[in-house]
């Protein structure tokens, strides 16, 4: 009987597999015949490669390349229908939503290069491919940090869903530490304290009190909104030089800058960038291959066994979701170094964007990071629709990051498997 | 004495009452604090109080006048001012100015009940409806379509513009219901999305010809044809606010309890939300219940939204709902605050209005932000969600209030 149920739960129904399959084979369709075939054979798009930022000196030059705008799209269309059929023939269970994910960028790049055709109505004659990956980059930063605050609250058994208020919090206190002291050194030092600050009052109550750990994020989420509002109104308007902070210089890599695209995009970034990789990477190795991982990792999972052997579950759990605040707080430092000016609510639900990323990225960093460049993208390429005259309103694009998060989340029942104590409180008795 | 005894017996074994009053003195608390910290004028007071003799004192008064003058000011502006309404009562003149504050705390009030039984009632069912605000915006919406574009005699069109606020909401309850019972997405990432979403499509409604006001560039709609407005109680001359709307509150509070407490349906919602491994076993249709519960709660998020247009602006903007008048975040303060039962949520709505509207007035007096009113309810939820911290705090005996609680902890289920 618990097989059966179980083996229900892990693999759903085919007909949701095939639904999905069908219509990424209908958005491919429309590719093909609704936006490729009926552009004819005249226009034309070009794609160009030299950044936008060339303060550090040009990068290698590459020409413009041009490419006939029906032809262009009646191939995305077949990738399209590729992935979809893919998904139908192979009868994709696992990879389903990611191809959802594949299916979406292309199709974005698809509605670009369309929407970029010369003869055409756009005022914006080509599409900058380097441009839209630097600016794909710093939103995919920006919830990368979010993730790996999750991962690190949520691999220790604590749902962090406050990173939103912890990157209002990194975000506000960080504009004002720059603006005074322009040192952003200082600023991710400032965010990182109250990152970690809001961290300790989610664990304190979450820990020592058994509070539902998601009703109190979502509460101390309001809170910090209304305090950031508070402060913004009280003490930003009547002093404005500590909300003016400059947006953070690139520090880029010699040599391999000069890289086509690739250099722009990963190597002339802000320190925050930088940092970030370095974070990834010492996340990963910190959680799956250290003693102290281990145990965080046995915290998460079965908190009675993990204190059996003499783990102290508190303590485990207090130290994560404390650090998890403090990247989060940090992650709101590096939104200020990109974005400037506070205003409230500016973070706009990125925080809980970061924290689907880290649930479709499987609680790991690695697949945090794929999640989490899938939404970058697709956010960036919506927002980045609106300069070319697309006939679609500039409020249905800017809803297109919600909408995508929705959707991945929707696909993916029974198909993850969160941490087995993620959420509930700890108590020895 | 005895009598004083038992009273001091009956604060020391903490009920829920005396919990939530308890976290209503923290929440002030804090906001003191955070006042002190944040106003030159005090911080000043206190940078020079240990040059001199006597600066201290001075500096305390200066910090009891500025934190009294807000919470006064929040007192007057919500409640009532006793100046003016003992002038009014010698004179017989001035009641709208004596009445104003308790008028709007109650116009204030009414779809807050509203949204907050809407939250109410999936937090019964286990569930967590963060997206009550997206719902109601999406009431808001449908309801001032069907205001303005249909036309139609006053008996038919408010009814009718009030269902087509409830259904704009059911529609916005009905995709993270139908999702997560059919795809297992969680409510909680889906809800708070959808708010985004709903935010949005206002904007572009708003900015599409059928409702926007003529001749406007800006996100503005038409206003309300009179025959679909919740009017004043005491008629447009009164000045005073508070309009019909209070019987659709009052409806909704029946029909909550009604629902909780006497219907099956209502039943079911709070099994599976007490056990939903239970409430499976004895043959509860755990997917049928969960969407129910979402519908409900998504049309009567939406009536909240429709009630606060018909009964208020009567038209919408880009601002409707929008940051700290988010009535549905308040909401799930609120819901919290009166333990998810119809009865406490009047009280805790009647609270959370007079902090909301107070606070416009601390700001208009003392220029202290509004803002402060919503971390003021935070903190009371944050302490009403953590009795024993209020125990502790308080020294309290026992404890009968237990502390809250929803069934989908994890990301899996």
């Amino acid at each position: 009987m618990t097989t059966v149920a179980a083996d229900v739960t892990v693999r759903p129904p085919l007909g949701r597999t095939q639904a999905i399959g069908w219509f990424v084979v209908v958005v491919g369709l429309f590719t093909v015949f609704g936006m490729g075939v009926g552009t004819g054979s005249a226009p034309h798009s070009t794609l160009t490669f030299t950044p936008i930022d060339v303060s550090h000196g040009a990068p290698w030059h590459l020409g413009n390349l041009t490419l006939p705008t029906e032809w262009t799209l009646v191939l995305l269309g077949a990738l399209i229908v590729a992935l979809g059929a893919e998904v139908l023939v192979r009868r994709l269970v696992k990879g389903a939503m990611v191809r959802v994910g594949l299916m979406a960028i292309v199709f974005l790049v698809a509605v670009l290069v369309w929407a970029s055709r010369q003869p055409g109505p756009s005022q914006v004659p080509f599409i900058n491919v380097t441009a839209i990956l630097v600016g794909s980059a710093a939103i995919t930063m920006i919830l990368i940090y979010g993730s790996l605050s999750g991962i690190l609250c949520e691999r220790a058994g604590v749902v962090n869903i406050a990173i939103e208020g912890q990157f209002l919090g990194g975000y506000l206190v960080g504009e004002m530490i720059d603006s005074a002291t322009n040192n952003w050194l200082l600023a991710t030092v400032g965010g990182l304290v109250i990152g970690a600050l809001m961290g300790w009052l989610l664990a304190f109550l979450a820990i020592r009190y058994l509070s539902d750990q998601i009703i109190v994020g979502v509460v101390i989420v309001t809170m910090f909104t209304g305090l950031s509002s508070y402060f913004n109104s009280w003490v930003l308007t009547p002093y404005p030089n500590l909300n003016n902070g400059n947006i953070a210089s690139n520090l880029a890599i010699p040599g391999l800058m000069k890289i086509p695209i690739i250099g722009p995009t990963f190597f002339d970034e802000t320190g925050f960038f930088y940092l970030m990789m370095i974070l990834v990477g010492l996340v990963s190795f910190a959680l799956f291959k250290t003693r102290w991982g281990l145990r965080v990792r046995a915290v998460g999972e079965h908190p009675q066994a993990a204190a059996s052997v003499g783990i102290s579950v508190e303590r485990t759990r207090y130290v994560n979701v404390i650090l998890g605040g403090a990247v989060a707080g940090v992650g709101g430092v590096a939104f200020a170094a990109i974005q400037g000016q506070f205003t409230p609510s500016i973070t706009s639900g990125f925080g809980y964007i970061a924290l689907a990323a880290m649930i479709f990225g499987r609680w790991r960093p690695s697949g945090a990071v794929a999640a989490c460049t899938l939404f970058g993208v697709s956010a960036y390429l919506a927002y980045n629709l609106q300069s070319y005259q697309v006939p679609i309103s500039t409020e249905i694009l800017l809803m297109f990051p919600y909408l995508i998060t929705i959707a991945v989340s929707a696909g993916l029942v029974g198909r993850v498997r969160p941490p087995a104590a993620d959420g509930i409180p700890y108590s020895r008795e | 004495m005895a009598r004083v005894r038992g009273l001091w017996d009956r604060y020391r074994s903490a009920s829920p009452v005396t919990i939530a009053l308890l976290a209503l003195v923290l929440g002030l608390v804090v906001g003191a604090v955070i006042i002190i910290a944040t106003t030159p004028e005090i911080l000043n007071a206190w940078r020079g109080a240990f040059h001199s003799w006597g600066a201290p004192g001075h500096a305390l008064k200066v910090t009891f006048d500025n934190v009294g003058a807000a919470y006064r000011s929040i007192v007057t502006g919500s409640i009532v001012d006793p100046p003016q309404f003992w002038h009014s009562v010698t004179t017989g003149r001035g009641w709208t100015a004596s009445l104003t504050p308790l008028s709007e705390t109650l116009t204030y009030a009414i779809p807050l009940v509203i949204a907050s039984i809407a939250v109410g009632i999936t937090f019964q069912t286990g569930l967590f409806n963060i997206g009550a605000n997206g719902q109601a915006i999406l009431g808001g919406v449908a309801g001032v379509a069907v205001a303005t574009l249909v036309h139609l005699p006053m008996v038919l069109h408010l009814p009718l513009t009030l269902l087509a606020g409830i259904a704009g909401g059911v529609v916005g309850g009905a995709i993270p219901g139908l999702l997560k019972a059919y795809t297992g997405a969680h409510e909680v990432i889906v809800t708070l999305m959808f708010n985004y979403v709903a935010s949005y499509f206002m904007l572009f409604c708003l900015l599409s010809t059928p409702l926007q006001l003529p001749n406007q560039t800006n996100a503005i709609s038409r206003t309300m044809p009179g025959g679909t407005q919740l009017a004043p109680l005491f008629g447009t001359a009164s000045g005073l606010r508070v309009n019909y709307g209070i019987v659709v509150a009052l409806a909704v509070t029946v029909f909550a309890i009604w629902l909780l407490d006497r219907s099956s349906i209502g039943f079911e919602f709070r099994v599976t939300g007490a056990n939903p491994h239970a409430a499976r076993a004895s043959g509860i249709n755990a997917r049928r219940t969960l969407v129910t519960s979402f519908l409900i709660s998504g049309g009567l998020a939406g009536l909240a939204g429709v009630t606060w247009v018909a009964g208020t602006t009567h038209y919408i903007d880009q601002n409707f709902l929008q940051g700290s008048a988010g009535i549905g975040f308040t909401a799930i303060t609120v819901s919290l605050l009166g333990r998810n039962r119809p009865i406490g949520i009047v009280w805790g709505s009647l609270l959370f209005a007079a902090l909301e509207v107070g606070g416009s007035n601390m700001q208009a007096n003392t220029g202290i932000p509004y803002d402060l009113a919503t971390v003021i309810q935070s903190a009371i939820v944050i302490f009403v969600a953590t009795p024993v911290l209020v125990k502790e705090i308080f020294r309290l005996r026992t404890l009968r209030a237990e502390s809250i609680k929803v069934a989908t902890a994890g990301w899996g289920s």
